[in-house]
């Protein structure tokens, strides 16, 4: 494994020496890819704007390219070898993609983070086409009108019953997807934007160096650690090396690609178990934030951030993000290059400083005061809400609020799809009252994890006992797969279930609840749902 | 909804036992049929209730839909992804009919759609043609194809016309027309192609009390009544604020008399669980069957429950013997359950090889 992944380094240097071409040619080029594997079926146009039938007139993600390419392998008998594919994928997103502007409401669905209910779907777009798949694969392609209706006609072919599902038998659904939904997708999401136009021109950061990153991993827990970020032929060659919250050493290595200028995509093995990083770059290539997880289960995953050591000083966060007023609790200041003086704020005592380097500082404090977000600083650097003091602790929020989770497992041919779950804590705010505008966020708080029916009717199914359970960590699992000959009707251990957290404070406990439906499986994997 | 608890008696039961053992009326035989995966035409004989031969279809797996012969002696089976339709002469297994629907660069798919005309001569089907070309799909007009059904295992239809989208179930009048079930209730003239409203469901006018239906047929529905059924869900608003929470909803149907072809549409029963298919009683077209978790009876003139079994499972389609006593539920899983058609007991059970899921329970007569 090691030796492979130091190949291609020894590759490019030798590139560099002998023929000093730019270091990143190694890939054939994309035209030359598109003229090998696709015209058995696409054509040239003549046209140099849009030189292929069809793929010319589709900008997409990464991910929105790859399903493509999959489909024309699977459905429509395309041959290419995973290396031209692979090559294809980064032209296409690199040439044809999203700009920033463009993905960043939906990014969720390309960090695979499902586990919400997506929110302003045009009620038209909702039922004609969120009605199958999520509003944001839709919104994460932009399109000709004409290719829209071609959309609307690869439907019709590869779907034939679309049009007798319900919400579509109910309305003359080909006339109403072609002469209108293609209509409002082609104004909505068009093949030519401005931002698009923009983001083509500008120049790209490169994010060779060492960043400085913070993350979670479900059962595990908070870590920070620092990722090395060296060029490869393709991208990047990743190391990373920190701890947990609670003091375990993490260490990983992989690899990086970076698409359509700041969509980072890395494979990275850490103690032994493959993750995916899927981040975005800003667009001074100085700070990436997206979300880590697992390769095998993509629901187990948490927010990732990075932020690139530029030799300054830098607060990064504060963990946990919150202090209780009149208690004293340890916090860690995570940054680079800390130097200086440390505050924590109005009112915030620093007791004892426990250790310090220029990566962390580890101290004992106690707050006085008024409740409020504070500004952490060290020497000259500062974060600006990186600490929250509070009096008491007024609600918890389950999140994810809405989840789904999926049986499996069993001898059947799907693994169990779990929930992962966390509790954010809020304080009352200004005016007293939790629930309102000014709640002030506490951040991310322990909680004891419980599970309940939703309502009546998955009491008496008894949902709470087949439907899966819920451990220390907050992670549920379901049920397993197959009819349960000891439900009515033989049913599947699917349910309706309320997950609870209880988060202690100040000798009190206060509780939130999510919605979760545990569903039966889902036989398609996609690259997006 | 607790109907049916008291009517469970070992007495009522024992009785529609003994009914369904006593010899029938006259000589016909009446055989039920239904496909099977990965691909089986079953045929079960109604008199003994057992499989009296199990004919493999070619292809795979489509939805099972059937068209049986009005002389019972063949039955039209949809195979091949819903792209093929072949006839088998249900007494030995042959493949008396084939026809190929897609050709070249056109792939032709049907929704259920299968009848064969009151003479026999021919066979019907709803086309949904979609042409492939090298780099994108291209839909087009949907059509009512006519095959001869004496042209074998090689037939082309001999006429066309075009008809609309999204038509499921159809059926053959002794009028010379086919039914089309789809957004509409439509009937087609099968020699000139003229086309008329039988029964207006999503274009109906009943002004803003009444919420346009979803109506759907995947089954056939009827036949031992000689009509076709189509179901629709509705509601009924309180007034025109359209307000869904206060409204009444209502299982309608568009039922269409097959001698005459005329339809008579009305909201039936309300809404209180789900029915997937409807059948009437051929002895009394005011009393209905349904079938889904539960098998239930109505009469429609009440909109009354009169009683209700509840299914170990689900189970999609239903049908009835001719003489009305004895009701068969099938599709989903692979067990027919035999009830009385008096009490809704349980009074028999026929095992298949495999699954039903969305096949069709059609009856297949063989007159004496």
């Amino acid at each position: 494994m090691q030796n492979k992944k130091r190949m291609p380094l020894a590759r490019t240097a030798l590139a560099l020496a002998v023929l000093a071409a730019p270091a990143l040619a190694a890939e054939p080029d994309g035209e030359t890819i598109i003229r090998n594997n696709c015209l058995a079926c696409h054509s040239e146009t003549g046209d140099a704007e849009a030189p292929f039938s069809r793929i010319s007139e589709q900008r997409k993600t990464p991910e929105g390219w790859l399903m493509t390419i999959n489909r024309m392998q699977e459905l429509r008998g395309a041959q290419i070898s995973t290396e031209d594919k692979r090559a294809l994928v980064q032209y296409l997103a690199d040439n044809q993609g999203l700009a920033p502007q463009e993905s960043e409401s939906y990014r969720y669905l390309l960090e695979q983070d499902t586990n919400l209910v997506e929110t302003g779907v045009e009620e038209g777009l909702g039922q004609m086409c969120a009605r199958c798949h999520s509003a944001a694969r839709f919104s994460l392609q932009r399109r000709t009108e004409d290719e829209w209706k071609r959309l609307v006609e690869f439907h019709m072919g590869q779907f034939p019953t679309i049009e007798l599902h319900s919400l579509a038998r109910d309305r003359a659904w080909y006339e109403i997807a072609s002469n209108e939904t293609a209509v409002e997708l082609g104004q909505k999401f068009p093949l030519i934007t401005p931002e698009w136009n923009s983001w083509k021109a500008a120049p790209k950061a490169d994010l060779t160096g060492r960043w400085r990153v913070l993350g979670y991993v479900p059962g595990k827990g908070e870590f920070t650690a620092w990722m090395n970020a060296s060029k490869s032929e393709t991208g990047y060659q990743l190391q990373l090396e920190g701890q947990y919250t609670d003091g375990t050493q993490l260490a990983g290595r992989g690899t990086a690609r970076v698409y359509t200028g700041y969509e980072w995509r890395a494979s990275i093995e850490i103690d032994g178990v493959k993750m995916r990083q899927v981040m975005a770059a800003n667009d001074e290539g100085s700070a990436m934030e997206g979300r880590m997880f697992s390769t095998e289960a993509r629901e187990i995953g948490g927010e990732l951030m990075a932020v690139r050591d530029r030799g300054e000083a830098e607060v990064v966060a504060v963990m946990p993000s919150h202090l209780r007023l009149g208690e004293s609790a340890e916090l860690t200041i995570v940054g680079q290059h800390l130097d200086g003086d440390v505050s924590l704020g109005e009112g915030v005592e620093i007791e004892k400083v426990i250790e310090r380097d220029g990566d962390s500082i580890r101290v004992l404090a106690k707050a006085s005061g008024s409740a409020g977000a504070r500004t952490v600083s060290v020497g000259d650097a500062s974060r600006d809400q990186a600490l929250a003091v509070y009096d008491s602790l007024a609600r918890v929020e389950v999140s994810p609020a809405n989840a789904l989770s999926r049986i499996g497992g069993n001898g059947g041919e799907m693994a169990k799809m779990r929930t992962v779950y966390r509790a954010v804590g809020y304080a009352a705010g200004a005016d007293g009252e939790a629930g309102t505008d000014d709640d002030l966020r506490l951040g991310y708080m322990p909680a004891t994890w419980s599970i309940a029916p939703a309502d009546e009717v998955a009491a008496h199914d008894k949902d709470e006992k087949y439907a899966g359970m819920i451990d220390a960590a907050g992670i549920f699992t379901p049920g397993d797969a197959g009819p349960n000959p000891e439900r009515k009707m033989s049913a599947n251990n699917v349910g309706r279930l309320k997950v609870v957290a209880s988060v202690s404070d100040g000798g009190s406990e206060v509780s939130g609840e999510g919605s979760l439906l545990v569903a039966p499986q889902d036989f398609v994997r996609r690259v997006l749902d | 909804m607790n109907v049916n608890k008291s009517m469970k008696t070992s007495a009522l039961a024992g009785a529609a036992l003994l009914a369904l053992q006593a010899l029938p009326a006259s000589a016909d035989q009446e055989f039920l049929l239904t496909v099977t995966r990965p691909g089986q035409l079953q045929v079960i004989d109604m008199a003994t209730n057992e499989v009296a031969r199990t004919c493999d279809v070619p292809g795979k797996f489509g939805t099972g839909s059937i068209a049986p012969s009005p002389d019972g002696k063949i039955a039209y089976v949809l195979s091949n992804m819903t792209e093929d339709v072949y006839g088998f002469d249900i007494q030995t297994c042959e493949i008396t009919f084939h026809a190929a629907q897609s050709q070249g660069n056109i792939r032709v798919k049907t929704h259920q759609s299968l009848a064969v005309s009151t003479d026999g001569k021919e066979l019907y089907t709803v086309q949904n043609p979609v042409r492939h070309l090298s780099d994108r799909f291209e839909v087009m007009q949907p059509q009512l194809a006519v095959y001869n059904t004496a042209d074998g295992t090689d037939a082309r239809p001999v006429r066309t016309f075009p008809v609309d989208r999204r038509i499921t179930k159809i059926a053959a009048t002794e009028k010379g027309e086919v039914i089309l079930g789809g957004a509409d209730i439509k009937a087609i003239d099968v020699k000139t192609g003229d086309v008329r409203m039988v029964t207006a469901l999503q274009s109906w006018d009943r002004g803003p009390q009444w919420l346009p239906p979803d109506a759907f047929a995947m089954h056939s529905q009827g036949e031992q009544s000689n009509e076709y059924i189509m179901p629709y869900v509705t509601a009924e608003f309180q007034d025109e604020t359209m307000n869904m929470e206060t409204a009444k909803w209502w299982w309608g149907i568009s039922r269409v008399d097959l001698e005459t072809g005329e339809a008579v549409r009305q909201e039936i029963i309300p809404f209180e669980f789900i029915i997937f298919n409807f059948i009437s009683d051929p002895r009394d077209p005011n009393i209905f069957y349904g079938s889904f978790n539960t098998l239930s009876k109505h009469d429609i003139t009440t909109g009354e429950t009169l009683a209700l079994y509840e299914m170990p499972h689900t189970y999609y389609d239903l049908n009835i013997t001719a003489d009305g006593k004895t009701i068969y539920v099938g599709g989903t899983s692979s067990d027919i359950s035999i009830h009385s058609s008096d009490t809704l007991e349980k009074i028999g059970s026929i095992q298949l090889s495999g699954d039903m899921s969305t096949s069709d329970l059609r009856v297949a007569t063989i007159r004496d």
